[in-house]
């Protein structure tokens, strides 16, 4: 059980610095992420360019830091986003019932029937390219898995005794659902959460890479891949620092997710 | 035959509102789609020009009416021509759809090689060395995006070694990247919901009478257990079809691949709105198609579902 | 009359890794017994049932002691060699009738199945003993060959499930809590049709339940069992009559005596 123990330190650790990171950025960043310097191009990496530098001469760790902020910054404001409008939908639906639910459990097949990844490009579609539009897409992709989520949380809990004895006792509807409901829903939302950053900042990734997000010059992970894909043979770091920094923040919210799920998940703990 | 019936009809209902919001999203839609097809041509344009395009292809009419006259073309499958080509719609898709399907197909061959047999060992293994390298694989192959894991191979196999073509679909070769960048990237999601779905199989009371009855663990397996995660599997199957087509879009773009995906794509940044709609029709088109099918391979698998469905009519 | 022993358990102890599940238990059980097994849930019986057929979980071990069937140890036994016995000497039903069958397979086909890994059978013998079998626990043979299990309500399920373990005639029936989710109509007439089927097999029964009162009807010897270990064993009469652990007491004292409350109504009428 030592090495178990040891992981949580260790993930709690790289979270700490990863916030660290995200929110010292700008001040960190040793250059503009944006300024082009014809003359750097293409440097390796040095005491200078700690990371080196792109095909506009920019340097890479600062692009890299601050890229951090838009990819990361951004899936964070969507599950933000995804949650304040999926957990209300889902608690009222499934609280009130009947007609309403219904045509809300419609709505949500609907959205579910499609694939992640084409709903998104198709809403990007129609909006257009552009990190905001993106960030609108995917939350509109999200926001179904945590209102169904919250729905089934408040049907399973709703038809408990402690329920019924709350409602025989008086308590008011609202009072229900804040007292008793909401306590329930946190948990389990805590960790499809965590388990969804990860995948939210590589569908982030990946749009941008094939042009439906952060346009350039904006420094972002997918984006810069996007930007130096002619220029790997000369500069591999340009293809490898991208890539390794999208792989190793995804990596720790999975550990932190399976974490999660594993030690607040009832319904895993048995096997 | 009358579930299926009704599927069908719930099928047209189904694309019948996805044309109306398709419609409508285009309507609303950011962007003014004439002066992108003028632009194309990179030279001055007046607003006269703007004018009579507009008027031409009847962007001035009322919205219902432009929904109708859609509609009625739709039915007699002319869904407009490309902006970008000329092309009707219809031919501009029906051209990449083959290619996307064999790309899809083959991405599912691969991650069925994969994730079934992985899956399968990890489960009757639990706990041993091969396990924990299904889960290390599974969690690794979660957090690589698929693109990068592609311009890795890229950069390896045609760039290193130039023993594979990096671009375009020509025969077998030009498919084995884009496959396996794709097939890796399922199986590792899918490696884990199949162990995990064998071993509540393997967890089953029925398993334990047919060991206390001393049938073979070979038999118990083929006849008892695989048929019983057989249903998982091919859910698995129609989800994992869908999330496929999601990420050929990805791969399409990035090894060039002349599929519906790197078209929607070129569609979107050049604001082509007929070909975005006929895309979003053949998707919506296809993923019901699997879900019917997942649907009747259930009834069959599951006697249960079968046999009630039967007393009800 | 000789009475040949069918079942010897000496000094049997199963461990979850460093924690013992069950301690040195000691039984034996003879032709024509019906030797109950009597505890509260978490007492270590079913786990010691399983331990008899070698159906222990992985992850649970015998760390010492022996099962003798028929004069031949169990406890060392490989796993293909425990498989012979499963189904053919020894053979169970268990407390969860609905897991008796593999849902999406028909009944005769598990009965076929049964029947060809253990026998030499032609396909007409096999279908032939199969609806013997099932006319024996007096079901309607040709529609329950033909059905699948969720098409049986619970007391069909459960005279399926007898109808598979008798099959090949065992010499050891062990019925793990074999009535427990029935309603007490159904519990008596299954319970009833294993007396008979017990005496016209002349097989042994090795019952558990936490039920005294079926105790009292059908076992004649008794074993009580507790947090892993056997506090309490022999005939039933003497066990019953004269209990000497304060657990025994405990135990025949929570259950109500049925005679006794009907005798207070009458008085009080």
């Amino acid at each position: 059980m030592i090495h178990r123990s040891r992981a949580r330190i260790a993930v709690i650790v790289t979270l700490a610095i990863l916030a660290f990171i995200l929110i010292l950025a700008p001040y960190i960043a040793p250059f503009d992420p944006t300024q082009v310097k014809m003359e750097e191009r293409l440097k390796p990496i040095s005491m200078e360019h700690l990371l080196g530098t792109d095909h506009l001469g920019r340097d890479v760790f600062s692009r890299i830091l601050t890229g951090a902020q838009t990819t990361v910054g951004a899936s964070f404001l969507i599950l933000f986003i995804s949650l304040l409008v999926g957990v209300p939908f889902g608690l009222l639906s499934g609280y009130l019932g009947g007609k309403i639910d219904r045509i809300f459990m419609r709505i949500v097949d609907a959205f579910m029937t499609f694939p992640d990844y084409i709903v998104a490009i198709i809403l990007s579609g129609f909006l257009g390219p552009g990190m905001f539009n993106l960030v609108l897409a995917i939350v509109m992709v999200k926001w179904v898995g945590y209102a169904r989520l919250a729905r089934s949380v408040v049907l399973t809990e709703k038809q408990k005794d402690y329920i019924s004895m709350a409602k025989i006792n008086g308590m008011s509807s609202l009072n229900i659902l804040r007292r008793h409901m909401i306590p329930h829903v946190t948990g389990n939302v805590m960790v499809l959460a965590t388990l969804d950053i990860g995948k939210i900042i590589l569908m982030i990734a990946s749009l941008s890479y094939i042009g439906l997000g952060a346009q350039p010059p904006a420094p972002e992970w997918g984006a810069m891949l996007n930007e130096a894909k002619g220029f790997f043979y000369n500069a591999p770091q340009l293809m490898l620092i991208p890539g390794l920094s999208i792989m190793m923040v995804v990596l720790i919210f999975n550990l932190l997710g399976d974490y999660l799920r594993d030690h607040f998940d009832v319904k895993n703990q048995k096997g | 035959m009358k579930q299926i019936g009704k599927r069908l009809l719930e099928l047209c209902l189904f694309l019948f509102l996805l044309s109306i919001i398709s419609f409508v999203f285009m309507k609303a839609a950011p962007g003014d789609p004439v002066r992108y097809m003028l632009n194309i041509d990179d030279v001055a344009i007046s607003n006269e020009q703007i004018e009579s395009l507009r008027e031409e292809l009847g962007f001035n009419d009322p919205v219902y009416i432009q929904y109708w006259n859609w509609l009625i073309r739709f039915f007699q499958f002319d869904l407009g021509d490309s902006f970008m080509t000329k092309q009707p719609v219809i031919e501009e898709l029906a051209s990449k759809i083959p290619a996307t399907l064999t790309l899809t197909f083959s991405s599912m061959v691969v991650m069925m090689l994969i994730a079934v047999p992985l899956g399968t060992l990890a489960a009757l293994y639990k706990n041993q060395w091969i396990d924990h390298a299904s889960r290390i694989f599974a969690l690794i192959g979660a957090s690589v995006p698929s693109f990068w894991l592609g311009l890795l191979f890229i950069q390896f196999f045609s760039v290193e070694l130039g023993v594979l073509p990096s671009m375009g679909s020509d025969g077998f070769f030009h498919l084995i990247m884009p496959s396996l960048t794709l097939g890796i990237a399922m199986a590792a999601v899918y490696v884990r919901l199949l162990r995990s779905s064998l071993l509540e199989s393997l967890g089953q009371d029925f398993i334990r009478s047919a060991r206390a009855r001393g049938l073979s663990p070979k038999r118990i397996f083929i006849y008892h257990t695989f048929r019983h995660c057989l249903t998982p599997v091919i859910t698995i199957f129609g989800v994992s079809l869908g999330s496929l087509l999601g990420g050929t879009v990805i791969i399409e773009v990035l090894f060039s691949y002349p599929g519906v995906g790197k078209l929607v794509v070129e569609a979107i940044i050049r604001r082509d709105y007929p070909i975005i709609q006929g895309y979003v029709l053949f998707m919506g088109l296809f993923v019901v198609i699997i879900n019917l099918l997942v649907d009747l391979s259930y009834r069959y698998l599951n006697p249960e579902i079968r046999l009630k469905g039967a007393d009800r009519q | 009359m000789i009475q040949v022993t069918v079942l010897a358990i000496s000094d049997l102890t199963i461990q979850h890794r460093k924690t013992m599940i069950v301690q040195n238990i000691e039984m034996s059980v003879d032709e024509g017994d019906w030797f109950a097994l009597v505890g509260e849930s978490g007492s270590g019986k079913s786990v010691t049932a399983a331990a008899i057929g070698g159906l222990l979980p992985r992850e649970l071990k015998a760390a010492s002691g022996s099962i003798l069937l028929d004069g031949k140890n169990l406890v060392n036994l490989k796993e293909r060699e425990l498989r012979k016995y499963r189904g053919t000497v020894i053979s169970y039903i268990f407390q969860d009738y609905q897991g008796a069958f593999t849902p999406f397979m028909k009944i005769g086909a598990q009965l076929d199945e049964m029947l060809r890994t253990h026998t030499n059978h032609s396909k007409k013998e096999r279908k032939e003993r199969a609806l013997h079998s099932l006319k024996l626990v007096e079901l309607p043979e040709e529609r329950v060959y033909n059905s699948y299990s969720f098409q049986l309500s619970g007391g069909q399920l459960q005279r399926a499930a007898i109808a598979m373990a008798m099959i090949l005639e065992p010499k050891l029936l062990i019925a793990d809590e074999p009535t427990t989710a029935l309603d007490s109509m159904t519990a008596a007439n299954i319970l009833q049709l294993m007396a008979d089927l017990k005496e016209k097999a002349g097989c042994a029964v090795f019952f558990i339940t936490h039920d005294l009162r079926h105790v009292r009807k059908y076992a004649n010897k008794v074993a009580i069992m507790r947090n892993g270990v056997i506090v309490e064993s022999g005939m039933k009469s003497n066990v019953f009559h004269q209990p000497k652990h304060e657990y025994t007491k405990a135990l025949f004292e929570a259950i109500p005596s049925l005679r006794k409350t009907s005798a207070r109504l009458s008085s009080h009428l």
